[in-house]
């Protein structure tokens, strides 16, 4: 696991953008388990202390569960999961709205723009649709 | 007290090293001294006799007959002691600097050991005065293995044995370090303790306020020799007058004020003022 | 009871030089504090005033509530930034030596320490590099079971192999939840895991705060503050 962290803003943010990226992929699967706060601090070179924040942070927004003294886990709740993707999805595209703005161009001729850029994106990293399928 | 023994242990395996180089270079020089002056004497004394044409009695009613006497007033014999009394001199203020300098700075972990900080003091201290004794003791044996070696190198015509007690009062020195009787022991070992804690205290000073600290302790040194000089004094200037036992009861009572002051400082220097 | 460090408005002058003018911060247990600062500003002398190694003019400094007395080095060791064994020693010696005074001497904590930082118990200190000095000397305070742990410059002339090492310490079960004061003018090996930076300056303690804080409410990284203090 290896995350660039940004010295400005604060690291159990990331920590939890992170997990929400990996779990809005399907990196991480429903109830899977997640490493240790010492072991995922230990990864990732950051305070034990910023970890246990993220997880408390995670567990309380229904990201993560725990069972007792066993290791935490990705939640099973697909409803969950599915707010995640459509929350940084629209985080995404707020930004590239914003970003876009200044432009001004019409809705008609982004979209094929849009579907271009994206369609060349996946031919570079050499991947398929199908994953993406698997929530909608 | 345990933490005690065993930092005492810890400093006496320390010197161990010196120590022995040191005993041994006493050994040897004595021991060629003593072989070269019983051998030039048997060369004068053959050269007088064989070649010269002169009795034996004669030569030994001249010369006077060989002794330990011979070899104890020489430089073969003072001069190693000399060195040995160097060399713990110096010891007593290397066992503390080293601590702090020369690629050592041991005193670091000194002063975090959790157990009192005189345990420090008093291991070092401890250390020293077991040397001292171990040398006198050493000395002793060596004149005894000195005198066998007269015996075999000078016959007995030539020759005045006497017994190292004999030799003791015989020599201003050696009756000093090797005291005649329990009291005489007590009083000299009493009088190095002072000085060592007296100079240790110095030290402490010296490691807790530097240059200012130097000053302190000199005149500290020199208020502690001055009271402890008193009885003695008063009484060269006609001030007062003791009987002997009275005078040896305020030495008594001096040195226990002095050496008690001492340790009082020093526990407080190496609590509260001494810096690495 | 307070578990922390309280360093309470200390001063210190060597001859005629203040060094430290009213210096106060607290460092918690189960929190990693840094103390920055340039070099010769009296990080140092705030470290050995904290462990008693050298005298404060004025100012209080509390462990866990308490004035420091010899009971206290059962619960705070310190690491300076010089060996503070023997070096004639070898490391099996000086472990012996560690288990001998301390009750906190950890064995097993030792020898995993030993594994980490591949040493041998058979290595002479002073024959060691530089880096493989700092880590045997790092080793024996950590393998000590106290709950507070002050390193003096951890990073100072090290190579990055070592760094590295070192720096995983701080994330391993080896911190655990202690209490741990760093001293150092380079946190980009760290500047994640401190938890809170106090920056000395010219005696006195400029900015206290805390890493994560500063980093929400003002979207500032630590380097950041430091160049606004120290006006870089």
């Amino acid at each position: 696991m290896r995350l660039k962290l940004d010295s400005r803003a604060p690291v159990y943010i990331q920590v939890i953008q992170y997990f929400k990226e990996q779990i809005a992929s399907g990196s991480l699967d429903m109830g899977e388990e997640i490493p240790s706060r010492r072991e995922l601090a230990s990864e990732l070179k950051i305070n034990p202390n910023t970890v246990q924040r993220a997880y408390k942070e995670m567990e309380e927004a229904g990201l993560i569960y725990t069972d007792g003294n066993m290791p935490s886990k990705i939640t099973k709740d697909e409803h969950v999961i599915k707010n995640v993707r459509e929350s940084l999805l629209n985080e995404a595209i707020q930004n590239f709205i914003t970003s876009v703005h200044t432009l001004n161009i019409p809705l008609e001729e982004l979209i094929p723009l849009i579907k271009k850029n994206y369609e060349k994106g996946l031919q570079d990293r050499g991947e398929s649709h199908d994953r993406s399928k698997r929530y909608t | 007290m345990k933490n005690f023994f065993k930092l005492l242990n810890f400093e006496l395996n320390r010197f161990m090293k010196l120590f022995i180089i040191l005993l041994v270079t006493i050994a040897v020089i004595q021991i060629i001294g003593t072989i070269i002056l019983a051998r030039s004497y048997m060369m004068q004394a053959n050269q007088a006799v064989l070649q010269g044409g002169m009795s034996q009695q004669e030569f030994i009613d001249m010369y006077s007959p060989f002794s330990m006497i011979h070899v104890i007033y020489s430089l073969w014999f003072m001069g190693p002691i000399a060195i040995g009394v160097a060399a713990l001199m110096f010891y007593v203020f290397f066992i503390w600097y080293r601590d702090w300098f020369a690629r050592n700075t041991f005193i670091y972990r000194l002063l975090m050991l959790p157990t009192s900080r005189m345990n420090i003091f008093f291991s070092k201290a401890t250390t020293i005065m077991l040397t001292v004794l171990a040398m006198v003791a050493y000395q002793v044996i060596l004149l005894n293995i000195e005198k066998t070696i007269v015996k075999w190198l000078v016959p007995k015509v030539y020759r005045q044995d006497l017994r190292v007690v004999d030799l003791t009062v015989g020599s201003e020195y050696l009756s000093k370090v090797l005291p005649q009787g329990i009291v005489e022991f007590l009083i000299a070992y009493g009088l190095g303790l002072g000085f060592i804690v007296v100079i240790f205290t110095v030290i402490l000073f010296e490691r807790s306020y530097r240059i200012k600290g130097i000053i302190f302790g000199l005149l500290y040194a020199f208020i502690a020799f001055v009271l402890f000089v008193l009885p003695l004094s008063l009484q060269l200037f006609g001030c007062i007058y003791l009987y002997p036992m009275e005078t040896l009861i305020v030495q008594i009572v001096m040195w226990i004020i002095i050496v008690g002051a001492s340790l009082i400082l020093s526990r407080y220097l190496l609590k509260n003022k001494v810096t690495v | 009871m307070n578990h922390m460090i309280e360093v309470k408005d200390i001063h210190k002058s060597f001859g005629r030089k203040k060094v430290l003018k009213g210096v106060s911060f607290t460092a918690q247990k189960g929190e990693i504090t840094c103390l920055i600062g340039v070099n010769g500003v009296g990080k140092t002398t705030v470290m050995n005033a904290i462990m008693n190694l050298t005298p404060m003019n004025r100012g209080e400094i509390l462990i866990d509530g308490e004035k420091i007395n010899k009971r206290s080095y059962e619960k705070i060791t310190f690491i300076p930034d010089t060996i503070t064994m023997l070096p004639t020693m070898r490391i099996q010696d000086a472990f012996e030596f560690m288990n001998d005074y301390y009750n906190s001497w950890n064995q097993e904590r030792a020898e995993e320490l030993l594994n980490f930082f591949r040493l041998q118990k058979s290595d002479r200190i002073a024959e060691l590099s530089k880096g493989n000095k700092a880590k045997a000397n790092l080793l024996l305070g950590l393998a000590l079971d106290v709950d507070y742990v002050l390193m003096d410059e951890p990073f100072s002339g090290i190579d990055i192999f070592s760094r590295e090492q070192i720096a995983n310490v701080f994330t391993s079960h080896l911190i655990e939840d202690r209490g741990v004061i760093i001293t150092t003018h380079e946190i980009t090996d760290i500047e994640h895991l401190i938890d809170k930076v106090v920056l000395l300056d010219n005696g006195i303690v400029v900015k206290e705060f805390n890493a994560e804080e500063v980093r929400e409410e003002q979207g500032k990284s630590i380097v950041d503050v430091m160049r606004e203090v120290f006006r870089i």
